[in-house]
């Protein structure tokens, strides 16, 4: 039950890169409105808001500078999101040496989620953002990983460096502690 | 909100919103969503979760885009790089000069062989190095020989032996200069000048 069909999106990618290294800038733009949305969610979701915007860019120019390093194992959208994440964790280093806190706020996640022009009415969405918020980060990631972007465990695994089986418990953890903060 | 046993549905049901499971899964979820209430409620909080996340703070694509530069090929190196080939003849000229040195030290080494024990080094097995007694060294050896052309051989294997006579023969002092010499043989290096043929020394000085 845990295959996941093959999606041509993957198919898709390694195209658009492959045109890109013969010399079409544009599969380049393609691929960045492929993937900056995904890239911008699960940055917000880890409490990168202030400069997602950076990040998201800071990730192309370094997926993009050492394409020639990804071998295909996974899928591109995973290798991106493997480079966003080290990127925040560096930022989030960087600002420790600083002397700065860095700690995740839950207004943080939560207010990355306004505005959800009355798909989901505003009383369910306030508890959903205060469910995620009581997530720690490293079920967050998992969870919205999972949800969010459907990525299989591997890939999860492979996106936060952990393991597939660390990552399934991250993910049902996550699941029955929202369940639980719901039911309260 | 009580969860399904059914663990590999559960496990699959993002997935299954997600829209990455094959046919055949598909239809295995969608079975087990008909008749388990809990797995229903499960996917239910799910879809309201991912709409949640969906979410995005807005990107600037085509900044993004333009940040990227053009693609350029890793540069290959042939083998006979500078550094190489500088490499390679710094370690051409190491071994030269090593190989000239331990010839000279050889060199010393056959010179100072003792009267009294000769080593053999041949590719096979042949006689053994010589001890010869003092006793009777006069009359069954010639004087020692002129220089002799040497050779630098690698040998197997490293005897020792008496030629003839017996030790019980030596006086106390033949058989501490003997001893001496025996002691001396361990210290020689590995790599020594060797004889083509078995050296057999003639008298001792004073003797």
């Amino acid at each position: 039950m845990t295959d996941v069909a093959p999606t041509t999106d993957e198919r898709t990618d390694l195209d658009l890169v492959a045109r890109w290294k013969a010399g079409e800038q544009r599969a380049a733009t393609l691929l960045v409105e492929r993937h900056a949305s995904a890239l911008a969610r699960f940055l917000a979701s880890i409490g990168a808001r202030a400069d997602v915007d950076e990040v998201v860019q800071d990730t192309f120019v370094r997926a993009f500078a050492s394409i020639d390093g990804f071998r295909g194992d996974s899928s591109l959208r995973t290798w991106l999101f493997t480079i966003a994440r080290r990127l925040v964790l560096d930022r989030r280093r960087a600002v420790r040496r600083r002397g700065e806190q860095v700690e995740v706020q839950e207004t943080d996640v939560a207010t990355e989620y306004d505005a959800l022009d009355g798909v989901v009415a505003e009383e369910t969405r306030a508890r959903m953002q205060q469910a995620m918020a009581a997530l720690t980060p490293t079920q967050r990631e998992v969870f919205v990983l999972r949800v969010s972007e459907g990525m299989s465990y591997r890939e999860i695994a492979e996106a936060v460096d952990t393991t597939e089986g660390a990552a399934r418990v991250h993910y049902h953890n996550a699941m029955r502690a929202i369940k639980e903060f719901l039911d309260d | 909100m009580t969860d399904c046993g059914y663990g590999n549905v559960r496990d699959a049901l993002p997935d299954y919103l997600n829209d990455r499971l094959d046919t055949a899964h598909r239809r295995e979820v969608e079975s087990h969503l008909a008749g388990c209430d809990a797995c229903r409620e499960e996917l239910s909080l799910l879809r309201t979760l991912h709409v949640t996340m969906r979410r995005a703070p807005a990107v600037n694509v085509d900044a993004i885009a333009a940040a990227i530069p053009a693609y350029r090929a890793p540069v290959r190196r042939g083998w006979a790089t500078p550094w190489r080939v500088a490499a390679a003849i710094v370690a051409l000229a190491a071994g030269g000069t090593s190989i000239a040195l331990l010839r000279s030290h050889a060199s010393v080494q056959r010179e100072d062989v003792s009267p009294y024990v000769t080593a053999t080094r041949t590719r096979e097995p042949g006689p053994a190095p010589q001890v010869v007694a003092p006793s009777t060294r006069a009359a069954e050896v010639p004087a020692r020989p002129a220089p002799r052309s040497a050779t630098i051989q690698p040998a197997p294997t490293r005897e020792l032996a008496i030629a003839s006579g017996s030790i019980g023969d030596l006086s106390d002092a033949e058989l501490a200069a003997l001893v001496d010499d025996i002691e001396s043989l361990e210290a020689t290096p590995a790599a020594e000048v060797e004889s083509a043929e078995p050296l057999s020394v003639g008298a001792q000085e004073g003797t």
